[in-house]
């Protein structure tokens, strides 16, 4: 009579075991929770991933100056501009050099000559410009970026230029639409062939040469081509006479030094930098920061919520439990619904959270890539939302798992 | 594996620790339980026979001594070792029944074999005739009467495969007749699995031949 064959009305016993268990669920409660844990982590995870693509605003590696490696130059007052100079006189230069923080000062060489460039804008419209340029240059060891790519050879190639990447954006949204022109991305504003006219300053010699854009830059307010190069036309075109550069760049040991600022005031010197970068990236932190943590203050309530009402039903099914634990079911097979109930909802919710948060990416995305953000992926909300979502699975399915021991012997 | 003896060694329940207790068989004295012998355990209401049910069945740990299955102490059984001597080698008739209300009578049983897959649903029917309950099977269990309900519990007993079969008062709420048929069950099934039988009484005793009677 022994029926050896296992579980032969196993499958309705099943449905009675969750019959049991789910009584006291309370659909209100659970969609309360989903509801808020889904704003709370749409807003945590809409602001981080907002904050990771907006942040290549400012953040942008910035490859052609190291962060140790300070621009200075004398600040301009109205003085200079009646006849006094801005320049570094060899005895400035010298005394900077012999300062304990300074490894090396490299000097920013001046074209002694006129350039003009000229580009086509907008393929194929037939429409260009032209502008007069100014060029500097500094030694190549200042300059960090791929040798093949900074390099240049008396008679061959193209003129490779760093620009600031202030220029872009002020031909973007200040030249731009008001001339009724493209607006063009780093990538595309690369790809344009220039037109480079050198003249000496007597208008007596003329070159011409092809020249592309290598990169952009935040710290370098200049327009930079190679050293060898510069020194080269400038020995072709220039008017022979030596002139003191007006900036320096100057390797020191640790930017941070107390020591430096302080040389620097005495002198009434200034660091070119991207300080408005800073503060904008600041503010950047900050609203992000407080819109986290309203979202984390949402997450972390509507995460109760469910702790609370998983809570409240075992609680409301302890005799259950402990009767089904009596009858030998094991722990396992009695937290289920529960346990199923702690994965599922906060799953539910973070893929609700991503859908809104890649929503609001698309709304945003072409504005800040307009603004020269190096959109990245969609990777932050995503990395966030499992990290977030895996806490509260793993805290609520413990819970659990202690509630049903809890109910084991009573 | 086969659970042939439970040994209850100087075994006490801690709120008796302070009071001064009769002579007792049990109760800080060693007994044995041998699998294939019935016992009955005799005991007056508070004695504490359901304690001691509930201390060899895992459901309690309150008392002093030891309690030793096939002379191995059980105080550091884990959970899933208990549930496993509940599927396979003790099966438990608790005195409050343990019944779930919302069940039907048949729901009530099948809820303990659908854990085993050990009684057939012919069985399980022969039983249910038996016991006078098969027109009451689809009736939620809270609404049937104590001794119905008793008769569910004992079915549901019966429903996996045991080495000790223990009853907390059996047949409390049962006529003679009744109780006389449950015996024949209760001993028909402890026979061919070669069981023991531990059966508690205030007084209403379940009426099968004991090999031994204990008092508590």
């Amino acid at each position: 009579m022994k029926k050896t064959s296992t579980g032969h009305d196993t499958r309705g016993c099943g449905q009675l075991l969750s019959r049991l268990l789910r009584k006291n669920t309370s659909p209100a409660r659970i969609a309360g929770f989903l509801v808020s844990n889904f704003l709370g982590l749409a807003i945590v995870l809409g602001a981080l991933q907002f904050y990771s693509d907006a942040n290549s605003i400012w953040s942008a590696d910035d490859s052609f100056v190291k962060s140790d490696w300070l621009v200075i130059n004398k600040k301009v007052t109205s003085a200079n501009t009646f006849g006094e100079s801005a320049d570094f006189t060899p005895e400035e230069i010298a005394d900077l050099e012999r300062q304990p923080w300074v490894r090396s000062v490299g000097r920013f060489t001046t074209a002694d000559f006129r350039i003009f460039a000229r580009m086509s804008a907008g393929n194929g419209t037939g429409r260009s410009m032209s502008t007069s340029l100014f060029f500097e240059s500094i030694p190549d060891e200042y300059v960090d970026v791929d040798k093949s790519l900074w390099r240049w050879k008396k008679g061959s190639g193209e003129v490779p230029v760093i620009i600031s990447r202030d220029y872009l954006t002020l031909y973007n949204f200040g030249f731009a639409s008001s001339a009724g022109l493209p607006q063009m991305s780093e990538g595309l504003m690369s790809g344009i062939p220039l037109e480079l006219t050198l003249t000496s300053e007597d208008g007596t010699r003329m070159k011409r040469f092809k020249g592309h854009v290598a990169g952009y830059s935040n710290r370098l307010n200049t327009i930079l081509v190679p050293d060898e190069f510069m020194r080269i036309e400038n020995a072709e075109l220039g008017s022979g006479a030596t002139r003191n550069p007006s900036r320096l760049v100057v390797d020191v040991n640790s930017p941070g030094d107390v020591a430096i600022s302080e040389y620097l005031e005495a002198r009434d010197l200034e660091v070119a930098g991207d300080k408005s970068g800073a503060s904008a990236s600041f503010l950047l932190k900050v609203v992000t920061g407080v819109t986290v943590a309203i979202g984390a203050v949402i997450t972390l309530l509507s995460f109760f919520i469910l702790l609370l009402s998983l809570s409240l039903i075992m609680e409301k099914n302890a005799t259950t439990l402990h009767r089904l634990l009596m009858l030998g079911y094991d722990a396992g097979s009695v937290a289920k619904p529960y346990t199923r109930l702690a994965v599922y909802a906060p799953l539910g919710a973070l893929f609700l959270a991503l859908c809104c948060a890649a929503l609001l990416r698309g709304s945003y995305l072409p504005a800040l890539e307009g603004l020269g953000a190096d959109s990245g992926s969609f990777i932050a909300a995503p990395a966030a939302g499992a990290i977030i979502t895996l806490l509260v699975i793993i805290f609520n399915v413990v819970s659990v798992r202690r509630k049903v021991r809890e109910s084991w012997r009573r | 594996m086969r659970l042939d003896n439970i040994t209850l060694e100087g075994m006490l329940p801690r709120v008796f620790v302070s009071e001064s207790i009769p002579d007792s068989g049990i109760w800080r004295a060693t007994a044995t339980f041998r699998r294939g012998e019935s016992y009955l355990v005799e005991a007056t209401s508070g004695g504490g026979k359901s304690s001691m049910c509930a201390y060899i069945y895992g459901a309690r740990t309150d008392f002093e001594g030891r309690l030793l299955f096939n002379g191995v102490d059980t105080s550091r059984f884990d959970m899933t070792r208990w549930q496993q001597l509940r599927q396979e080698n003790i099966a438990y008739l608790p005195q409050d029944l343990m019944l779930f209300p919302e069940l039907t009578a048949l729901e009530n049983i099948r809820l303990k074999n659908g854990l085993t897959g050990y009684a057939s649903d012919s069985k399980i029917e022969e039983w249910l005739e038996r016991l006078g309950i098969a027109s009451r099977k689809d009736s939620p269990a809270g609404r049937l009467s104590v001794g119905q309900q008793q008769r569910v519990a004992i079915i549901r007993s019966l429903c996996q495969p045991f080495d000790f079969i223990m009853l907390d008062e059996p047949v409390s709420h049962l006529d003679e007749h009744n109780n006389r048929i449950a015996a024949e069950i209760i001993s028909e099934e402890a026979k061919a699995l070669g069981a023991g039988i531990i059966s508690t009484s205030v007084g209403n005793r379940l009426m099968i031949d004991y090999d031994k009677t204990m008092h508590l």
